[in-house]
């Protein structure tokens, strides 16, 4: 390499090498940043070099390998030039197709990166959502050179600002120049880099004067400043280079972290590679101009990420903050003046001489001008870094940008800064992101990590992880940062681990307080920040932690206990039929199903399985246990009476009476519990027989009725009397009961009333709710669909009334039109896929024209998913001809997190429909309970304490959808359980409110066998037998079939056993004990 | 880093068999005048034994003339030290913000659990020593765990006792060098084009690059696998480990390299043509295999120009 003697030279070389760029040139672009060469970026490139090489391309196509482009969740990929196509997650095999392409001009459609909505493939790099609402002004270079090349950067403008400077010897133009562009550093705390600079050329030093590039990034879940060190190395140089031009600075460190080994190694290359060409060093560029930079790697400590601690670790000593004044730049490295700026400050200084500080100040918002790079991590589909314009929004960065959540759970909050910084819940996504807002909104900008938070989140246990992470990090300098981060863990620990108690939130709070007040650097006065934060917006997780010893997060170990025990409503120790079923021990297995339960059989049915939702299976990745499937298993294969029912008291003639009004899923539940407590019960149901929903609204082919009846006989005992065709309000009143002597009454009378759309024509013939058409078919027989279906709404009835309409003999076609997408149905999805292989039409984001208050329902609190407004109805002669509807594209995110449907114009469409089926949600009817004095919610639900379950009444007892709205089964059967606890207690004049309780798994089991050794695959969910779709769709027959007893004892042994650390626990108690 | 590495190393350190000083001197001498030096001096230390070694300790105070709590208090201050040794395989567990919220607690605790140890330490066996980071700043590949040198993304509870058992048998490095990555070339003199291929002499069974090297006086024929990807190389005569080599041209004997230097070492990096087109460059220090193919050499003209 010639060393360059001039900067007349440097715009020479420029020149040259830009002509030796043609931009048309075929060129396969591979990113080998960390996280692609960890994802096998590193063979992809020798794939490619082979096919080029041995088909002689040499000459027709180039290769680059370069820094990190951001879209890390998609690496290994690569991007062609200058087609800029982005072909994701790639395999070495791939590569000979996509360069035969790119010579071609032709695409390789099928490895082209997909809307992941829609599926549709994108053909230009800049189509893409995560790279379209973002401006790369700093990170877009790293696409465009292989960063141990600086010719690649001097082709691109690389150190000609720099060459600019010292040609006009205009050192007091860089000061000038950098005040004009507004910017502020990019580390966390936003001092204007100008005003530091400012100072620092003012500073009159004999030793000499330091310029520190700060990329000990230590902020976990931030990773620009490691990206923009091994992409684009030399913008970081000609940055420094440039203020020590402007500032007389002689030496420069870059302090780079030891954990990152890729950025060192191509600073270093950078380095030496400026040095040779005479741009570092002596004589920079024949001058007279001497600067050079040295790198001294960080060993790691947080608290050095603080000035004067940095300071102390560059003089080889240990990093102890010190008092400031004197500050840094007065008094920094051997005492000499210093400026100590971030990677990304530094390597946005060329910007600003290359454009011009007007224009860099034209980006971004008053005062807080620029770019500034996130790195979107943690829940959220889109992970990598984002360069966005100060004040973006945060809903822009992480639903448009970063995709939104990447399962079903729904994002809550992010966190930025890093430890010192704060968690901004989602009600506040409109805040624009500058130093600014962010201070006000109670977190900080820190570096730029900003971590999406969602409902598998706990937000004590991130103010527990924060303030472990501080507790280690203290230097321990001052006391009370020492003791008071670790007082704060100990308190932190105590509640996550449910031993909190109020006064524990009061301690806290009083010394986060202190601590910040009493610090002396930055680590310990932001140190509260976590906390404060977290209690400020989700003050409600910390109390459900305290008083009901529950984490809803399922994070916090000693709360959860097995996630499946906690999520399901019952507590059914999930774990441990699962293990029993894996040894073979069935009967076992069905006693601990039954226990809880007095509805197996229909459980393992038409449960909707929270335990498989939370399954650890599941929510780390994999297929979680088809955990409905093995309970089906048992349920099917086991005698029901190898469970005895425990009565606690025998009833006598003279027993308390109980009335349970409504023989649902929660009545039926109560009034056996009630039973064998040795109460006498008095079941009241409105219909010809008992069930409820279970009866009136689910399809036989899903719950076969002799299952049904078998399980409720099994039930009904001499203490229960049952009384059909008896209605509340109709045939008695509450005062009647009480006047007959029952002392508690229970209501369980459900949620029967579908929502109507609230349009004309609802009433014509034809159009019927989701609850008439079910009852008519499940009670009566009755068919009410006839010729072309259309069936309105996403939810569980919507697709069990549009198969149902399927089965009726007049039925020509059935349609489901739901308005989001098929993704986010509340319905369960395998119902929804069963439907689709019968032959149910989807039509998704469709819905009715003339969408008028869709928020109404919701906005009084009713639990609808999705409704769906006016449309217009087509009749004749009274009867339903057909209804106009609009195709919906995807909008803004609403209060769900999800994208709100919004209607497309000119998309109207009609269809043509001989019935209507209208199930876009139910509500409870409780007018009757109105006219009885009791109190009820705007949503229709009864107003009951969500503790004891009392209504306005005393001794009025409800539960099941009459008090939630429209819920599981399961969750019916927990109030029918619960009521039933209660209840005894308020007749014996106990406390009704039951302690909370931690449930932990308390029985060991001997783990499963480990699996071969030799098999490398790990293995899947079993697949739940089904009838043939072709022969379910006209008959009843119940269409899931059951497990064979080897898939159920496989499928059983793919369990985590997240029992096991505290049964083992258990065990060595007991061991020590003996 | 560890709570381990806070305690006295006495117990652990003792056990251990003399510990061969012979590397100290050079690393002191490397860092002599330097500002700052201890930090780069005991992380040079660590990088040769793995841990600080007592001995170690004792003799960068003697020779440095820092203080005994100056050069204890700055090993045990900053967390890449360690003063106890390691295992075979280091285990590193990310506990970033982003690997926590994906649940990268739970994938520590069952390392511990499997391993039988806790952050910091080692294995009784000496196989495995277990570590934590706060960031490896790779988030998107959440939860991370760095085995020897490999990131394991995503990382479940369900992969762990494969990831180990890898571990141990070595496997995690032999994929790192996979052999469908490899391709063989043919190479020529950029200088006069003669062929380099020499028929005779096979390396990984094909036919080997044949190349003239000198050190110190002493000349030699240097062969590499043709084989573009494997280190398989082949010398006459021996080379000390560390140095670096002149690599010439066994027809023209025209010097071949000195046009770029190493990106990892900075020794100079010899240059051949590749048929096709590209230019192979590889590090003339023994002991580096670095190689890298250049298929734009266009692009660095003025590079290739300043060698002519």
């Amino acid at each position: 390499m010639t060393r360059l003697t001039s900067p007349q030279e440097l715009n020479e070389l420029r020149q040259v090498l830009s002509a030796g760029t043609d931009s048309r040139t075929p060129c396969i672009v591979i990113c080998s940043g960390t996280a692609c060469q960890a994802g096998g970026a590193t063979r992809l490139i020798p794939a490619a070099q082979k096919f080029i090489i041995g088909n002689q391309l040499i000459d027709k196509i180039a290769l680059r390998s370069t820094g990190c482009h951001g879209f890390c969740e998609m690496g290994p990929f690569v991007l062609t030039e200058p087609q800029m196509a982005f072909y994701p997650q790639l395999k070495p095999e791939d590569m000979p197709r996509i360069i035969e392409a790119l010579l071609a001009g032709e695409y390789v459609e099928e490895l082209l990166y997909k809307e992941p909505s829609t599926g549709q493939p994108y053909y230009h790099l800049s189509e893409i959502p995560f790279f379209k609402s973002q401006q790369r002004s700093v990170m877009g270079f790293n696409q465009r050179i292989d960063p141990v090349r600086i010719h690649d950067y001097i082709a691109l403008g690389g150190y000609v600002s720099f060459a600019g400077l010292l040609a006009r010897n205009a050192p007091q133009e860089v000061v000038q120049q950098v005040k004009a562009s507004g910017l502020r550093g990019r580390g966390g705390a936003g001092f204007p880099t100008g005003t530091k600079w400012e100072m620092l050329a003012a500073q009159k030093s004999v030793g000499g004067k330091f310029l520190v590039c700060n990329a000990d990034e230590g902020d976990p879940g931030a990773y620009m400043d490691r990206s923009m060190l091994e992409g684009n190395p030399h913008s970081i140089i000609e940055g420094m280079l440039i203020c020590a031009f402007g500032t007389g600075a002689n030496e420069g460190i870059a302090y780079v972290r030891k954990e990152y080994p890729l950025a060192i190694q191509n600073l270093t290359a950078a380095l030496r590679q400026a040095r040779h060409l005479g741009l570092l060093g002596k004589d920079i560029l024949g001058t007279g101009f001497d600067f050079d930079i040295r790198i001294m790697p960080g060993a790691g400590a947080f608290v050095c990420g603080e000035e004067t601690a940095l300071i102390r670790s560059i003089e080889g000593k240990m990093g102890e903050p010190r008092q400031r004044p004197p500050f840094p730049i007065q008094k920094g490295i051997d005492g000499k003046p210093t400026v100590i700026n971030n990677v990304e400050t530094w390597a946005n200084i060329p910007l600003v001489f290359r454009h011009g500080a007007e224009k860099f100040a034209s980006v971004g918002t008053q005062g807080n001008s620029g770019t500034k790079i996130f790195s979107l991590v943690g829940k959220v589909r889109n992970t990598g870094l984002v360069e966005v314009p100060m004040g973006t929004t945060i809903k822009e960065i992480v639903y448009t940008i970063g995709g939104g959540a990447p399962d079903k759970f729904r994002i809550k909050a992010v966190q930025t800064g890093g430890p010192s910084g704060g968690c901004i819940p989602a009600e506040q996504f409109d805040l624009p992101v500058d130093y600014d807002s962010l201070r006000q909104a109670g977190a900080i900008m820190g570096s730029g990590g900003m971590i999406v938070m969602d409902e598998t989140t706990c937000m004590v246990d991130v103010a527990r992880y924060f303030m472990g992470f501080l507790k280690d990090e203290s230097c321990g300098k001052c006391f009370t940062c020492r003791k008071g981060t670790q007082r704060m863990f100990e308190l932190l620990d105590d509640i996550a681990g449910g031993r909190g108690t109020p006064q524990h939130l009061t301690l806290l709070e009083e010394l986060a307080l202190v601590v910040k007040d009493t610090t002396m650097c930055g680590l310990g006065q932001t140190a509260a920040n976590p906390v404060l934060s977290t209690l400020r917006y989700f003050r409600h997780e910390y109390e459900r932690h305290i008083n009901d010893k529950r984490c809803d997060a399922f994070v916090c170990n000693e709360l959860t206990g097995a996630a499946c025990q906690t999520a399901c409503p019952l507590g059914t120790e999930v774990w441990r039929y699962v293990a029993l079923i894996e040894k073979g021990r069935y009967e076992e297995a069905y006693r601990v199903i039954r226990e809880p339960n007095p509805f197996p059989s229909v459980c393992a049915r038409v449960c909707g399985h929270k335990c498989e939702s939370r399954c650890r299976l599941g929510t780390t990745g994999g297929d979680p246990i088809a955990i409905r499937a093995l309970k089906r298993f048992v349920t099917d294969n086991t005698d029901p009476t190898v469970y005895k029912p425990v009565r606690t008291r025998k009833a006598e003639p003279q027993s308390q009476k109980v009335a349970v009004v409504g023989a649902g899923p929660a009545g039926l539940t109560a009034a056996h519990y009630l039973s064998l407590k040795g109460y006498k019960v008095t079941v009241f149901e409105t219909g010809s027989e008992p069930g409820g929903m279970l009866v009136s609204c689910i399809p036989s082919y899903r719950l076969p009725r002799d299952i049904l009846q078998k399980e409720i006989a099994a039930l009904l005992d001499e203490n229960i009397t049952l009384k059909c065709n008896t209605a509340l309000g109709r045939d008695f009143t509450l005062d009647d009961l009480f006047a007959r002597d029952f002392k508690a009454v229970f209501l369980a009378t459900g949620s029967d009333k579908s929502w109507p759309l609230g349009i004309d024509g609802e009433g014509r013939a034809g159009v019927y709710s989701s609850m008439e058409f079910l009852k008519a078919f499940n009670l009566r027989g009755e068919e009410l669909a006839t010729g072309h279906v259309g069936v309105i709404g996403g939810g569980n009835s919507a697709v069990d009334a549009a198969r149902i309409a399927l089965r009726q003999k007049g039925v020509k076609s059935v349609t489901l039109y739901y308005r989001r997408t098929d993704q986010e149905m509340p319905a369960y999805i395998d119902e929804v896929d069963a439907a689709k292989e019968e032959g149910v039409a989807l039509e998704t984001l469709v819905s009715p024209v003339k969408i008028r208050h869709v928020e109404q329902a919701r906005k009084e609190g009713v639990k609808v998913e999705d409704a769906v407004s006016p449309v217009k109805i087509y009749s004749k002669h009274g009867h339903l001809t057909g209804i106009d509807l609009v195709r919906n594209g995807l909008g803004d995110v609403d209060a769900s997190g999800r994208r709100r449907p919004v209607p497309v114009e000119g998309s109207e469409f009609h269809a043509e429909l001989d019935t209507l089926i209208i199930a876009i949600g139910e509500r409870p009817d409780s007018e009757t309970l109105t006219a009885m004095g009791l109190e009820v919610n705007k949503d229709g639900t009864l107003h009951v304490d969500r503790e004891t379950l009392t209504a306005s009444r005393t001794g009025v007892f409800a539960g099941g959808d009459l008090v939630s709205g429209p819920a599981m089964v399961v969750d019916a059967i927990a109030h029918g359980r619960k009521a039933a606890a209660i209840i005894d207690r308020y007749l014996r004049g106990a406390d009704m409110t039951m302690p909370a309780e931690i449930m932990q798994p308390d029985v060991f089991l001997e783990p499963a066998a480990a699996a071969d050794a030799a098999e490398d695959e790990e293995p899947v969910r079993v697949p739940i037998p089904m009838l043939d779709a072709a022969a379910r769709k006209t008959g009843f027959d119940e269409v899931e079939l059951v497990l064979s007893a080897e898939s159920a004892q496989t499928e059983a042994g793919r369990c985590l056993r997240c029992d096991l650390p505290f049964t083992r626990r258990v065990e060595c108690e007991e061991d020590k004990a003996l | 880093m560890s709570l381990t590495a806070n305690k006295p190393s006495g117990g652990h350190g003792n056990t251990e068999e003399k510990v061969n000083l012979k590397a100290i001197p050079e690393i002191l001498k490397r860092h002599a005048g330097e500002r700052g030096s201890l930090i780069p001096i005991l992380e040079d230390i660590q990088t040769v034994y793995g841990y600080l070694p007592e001995e170690a300790l004792k003799l960068v105070v003697s020779e440095t003339g820092r203080s005994a709590t100056d050069v204890y208090g700055v090993a045990t201050f900053y967390r890449a030290f360690s003063l106890t040794p390691r295992g075979r395989h280091l285990v590193c567990v990310c506990l970033g913000t982003a690997c926590h919220v994906r649940g990268a607690s739970a994938i520590a605790e069952e390392l511990k659990l499997q391993l039988g140890i806790s952050d910091g330490e080692t294995t009784a066996d000496k196989e495995f020593t277990l570590e934590t980071v706060n960031c490896l700043g790779a988030c998107a590949l959440g939860p991370v765990v760095v085995i020897d040198g490999h990131y394991f993304s995503k990382v479940r509870k369900s992969r762990i006792r494969q990831m180990l058992e890898d571990a141990r048998s070595g496997c995690i490095n032999s994929s790192a060098t996979d052999s469908s990555s490899m391709f063989p070339v043919t190479v020529n003199c950029p200088v006069c084009k003669g062929g380099l291929m020499d028929e005779n002499f096979t390396l990984d069974s094909l036919p080997a690059i044949q190349l003239s090297i000198s050190s110190a006086g002493v000349s030699g024929r240097l062969r590499l696998s043709s084989l573009y990807g494997s280190p398989e190389c082949a010398v006459e005569y021996d080379v000390p480990a560390g140095s670096a080599v002149e690599v010439s041209c066994p027809h023209c004997k025209a010097a071949l390299s000195g046009a770029l230097s190493c990106s990892s070492c900075a020794a100079p990096m010899a240059s051949l043509d590749v048929q096709g087109g590209a230019v192979l460059h590889f590090c003339s220090r023994r002991g580096c295999h670095n190689r890298s193919l250049d298929l734009t050499p266009s692009s660095c003209l003025p590079e290739g120009g300043g060698a002519k």
